[in-house]
């Protein structure tokens, strides 16, 4: 077996008195569409928040290609390949979409660079992915113009111009047309088809099945299962993370 | 061009250099700079300090501009994890510190007493050319300052400075590296402005803290949102209008017949008012930003 692009070794993270991550652990090899589950409150945000830098962990590794990237700031994670969406995509008002699409590639910050203008080929993948994510009638106006749906796809296009050989999504579909979660569906699978390892935090059954072959569902800041999609309903511990425990349901009542 | 005119014009184009190196750092980078008077003052002490050594003119300019990259430096480099507009109070701070060194290491400074008699430029010209040449020197460094604002802003460093200006979080985890566009942008403006200050130390001959006060950095903010935030030629524009219009006010308390404090109030007017009702009404300014126009290779 090839060695996995991301391993994650007894996370944990805390804040404050609130313990978020109690020593998660789980790996993803290269090419793989991990869905990444959870009820509410369950600590998913806070792993990714971990994993791309915005939150170091209070103890545990992360190696992502072969490197420990536990302790390094963002942008180095980000450079290294590891680069994610936000749940809120939230985009700059003074900035027209294709420019923030030229923009995401950040290609270091040398001398050379500061008088530089983006090379001709960025103009042809900006045309591309707007193109692909039929966001070309909108190319020239404010990003922040967009709806929550068309930002979500922005964001999917910004993290790919930045070449990650990892993608992690923050609730993809989350608010978005179901029109434009099948176009979304369509997009990822092609991403994954170019060889790009996804990892997909989500909330929608449907959307996991249809693309994930694997799932790891954390509740309460633990791993309880790692499986494929269609095991989870037969996963007792996953049912009684969503469902609740059936004596418990009984108590209440 | 009567010499008073000439004189104003200078002005002008000395405060363009300082608007467009202000409007770097917070039209683009959205850096709220409120020490910029700092990094003039690196460039006219630069200067007078030179020039007390008699080491010549260059060695001034090389001096501000070393002095005030290493400020421009720190600035981004104090407080880097501040937001915005906590950052900008630690800039106003250190500005003032700064302001107070130069006030009291009075054998290095000369004190408040501050430095005088500095060479001016083209001392062998008699007075009208020497204006004039002072004048072009002055316009062709807001032309090339104007061109490398242009050049800067318009290519992929301005496209991370607007990211990171806008969304910080975004910019960052898309790779860029947000400490060292801070300060490449801090730097970049010192530059500029230092060379204002190089340009003003030899144009009045006189250098002292009180051209550092904090009221000098709110007038070049002035320049920036009446002329524009995020619009190098905005800044330009909002240079000379305040200028022109500060040199007009006596002539019209000579016309009503107000008395002489009427000048000094009205300049405080005009920027703080001017402050207010362009952030009331008219947030772009005179000539708003621009977007869309990054260019390709």
């Amino acid at each position: 077996m090839s060695e996995p692009l991301l391993a994650l070794t007894d996370i944990h993270k805390a804040f404050g008195a609130n313990q978020v991550l109690k020593g998660v652990g789980f790996s993803i090899a290269p090419g793989e569409i991990v869905g990444l589950l959870g009820p509410n409150g369950c600590g998913k945000s806070t792993l990714l928040n971990v994993i791309s830098g915005f939150a170091p962990a209070d103890q545990g590794a992360i190696r992502f290609a072969g490197t420990d990237i536990g302790r390094l700031a963002v942008d180095r994670i980000a450079r290294a390949g590891l680069v994610r969406t936000f749940q809120l995509p939230s985009m700059p008002r003074r900035m027209t979409v294709a420019e923030v699409l030229t923009g995401a590639r950040a290609r270091g910050t040398g001398f050379a660079g500061l008088f530089a203008r983006p090379p001709a080929e960025d103009a042809a993948e900006v045309d591309r992915l707007l193109a692909e994510l039929a966001l070309t009638h909108v190319r020239d106006l404010p990003a922040a113009a967009l709806s929550g749906g068309q930002k979500k796809l922005l964001s999917i296009a910004l993290v790919l111009r930045a070449r990650p050989k990892l993608i992690c999504l923050d609730e993809p579909t989350a608010g978005v047309h179901p029109n434009l979660r099948a176009h979304m569906v369509g997009l990822l699978r092609r991403i994954s088809a170019d060889g790009v390892t996804l990892l997909i935090v989500e909330h929608d059954m449907h959307f996991i099945r249809e693309l994930c072959g694997r799932c790891v569902v954390l509740d309460r800041g633990s791993v309880i299962a790692d499986c494929a999609p269609a095991e989870l309903t037969a996963n007792e511990r996953v049912v009684e993370a969503y469902l609740g425990n059936a004596r418990d349901k009984g108590a209440r009542a | 061009m009567s010499d008073f005119l000439i004189h104003v014009t200078i002005m002008a184009g000395i405060f363009s250099l300082l608007a467009l190196s202000l409007n770097l750092q917070v039209g683009f980078g959205g850096l709220m700079n409120f020490g910029q008077i700092a990094l003039f003052g690196c460039g006219t002490y630069g200067a007078a300090l030179a020039f007390e050594q008699d080491l010549g003119m260059l060695t001034g300019l090389f001096f501000g501009l070393v002095a005030a990259a290493v400020v421009g430096w720190v600035f981004a480099s104090i407080g880097r994890n501040l937001q915005a507009d906590y950052w900008g109070i630690v800039t106003l701070a250190l500005a003032e510190v700064l302001r107070l060194i130069a006030t009291n290491e009075d054998r290095i400074t000369g004190g408040a007493q501050g430095i005088s008699g500095i060479r001016p430029f083209f001392p062998g010209l008699e007075s009208r050319p020497q204006q004039l040449a002072i004048l072009a020197l002055v316009l062709g460094c807001v032309l090339v300052a104007w061109l490398l604002c242009e050049r800067l802003t318009g290519g992929r460093y301005g496209l991370g400075l607007k990211i990171m200006r806008e969304e910080p979080q975004l910019s960052a985890s898309l790779g860029y590296d947000i400490l060292a566009l801070k300060r490449q942008c801090m730097v970049l403006g010192g530059l500029i402005a230092a060379v204002s200050g190089f340009l003003f130390a030899h144009y009045v001959s006189f250098v002292g803290p009180d051209q550092l006060g904090t009221s000098e950095t709110f007038l070049i903010w002035a320049m920036i949102v009446i002329g524009g935030l995020g619009n190098n030629a905005g800044a330009i524009l909002g240079a000379f209008l305040l200028q022109f219009t500060f040199a007009f006010v006596p002539f019209v308390k000579d016309l009503t017949g107000l008395p002489t404090e009427f000048v000094a109030a009205t300049r405080l007017v005009l920027i703080g008012g001017g402050l207010v009702a362009f952030i009331l009404w008219r947030q772009a300014g005179l000539i708003p930003e621009k977007t869309g126009r990054a260019r390709h290779v």
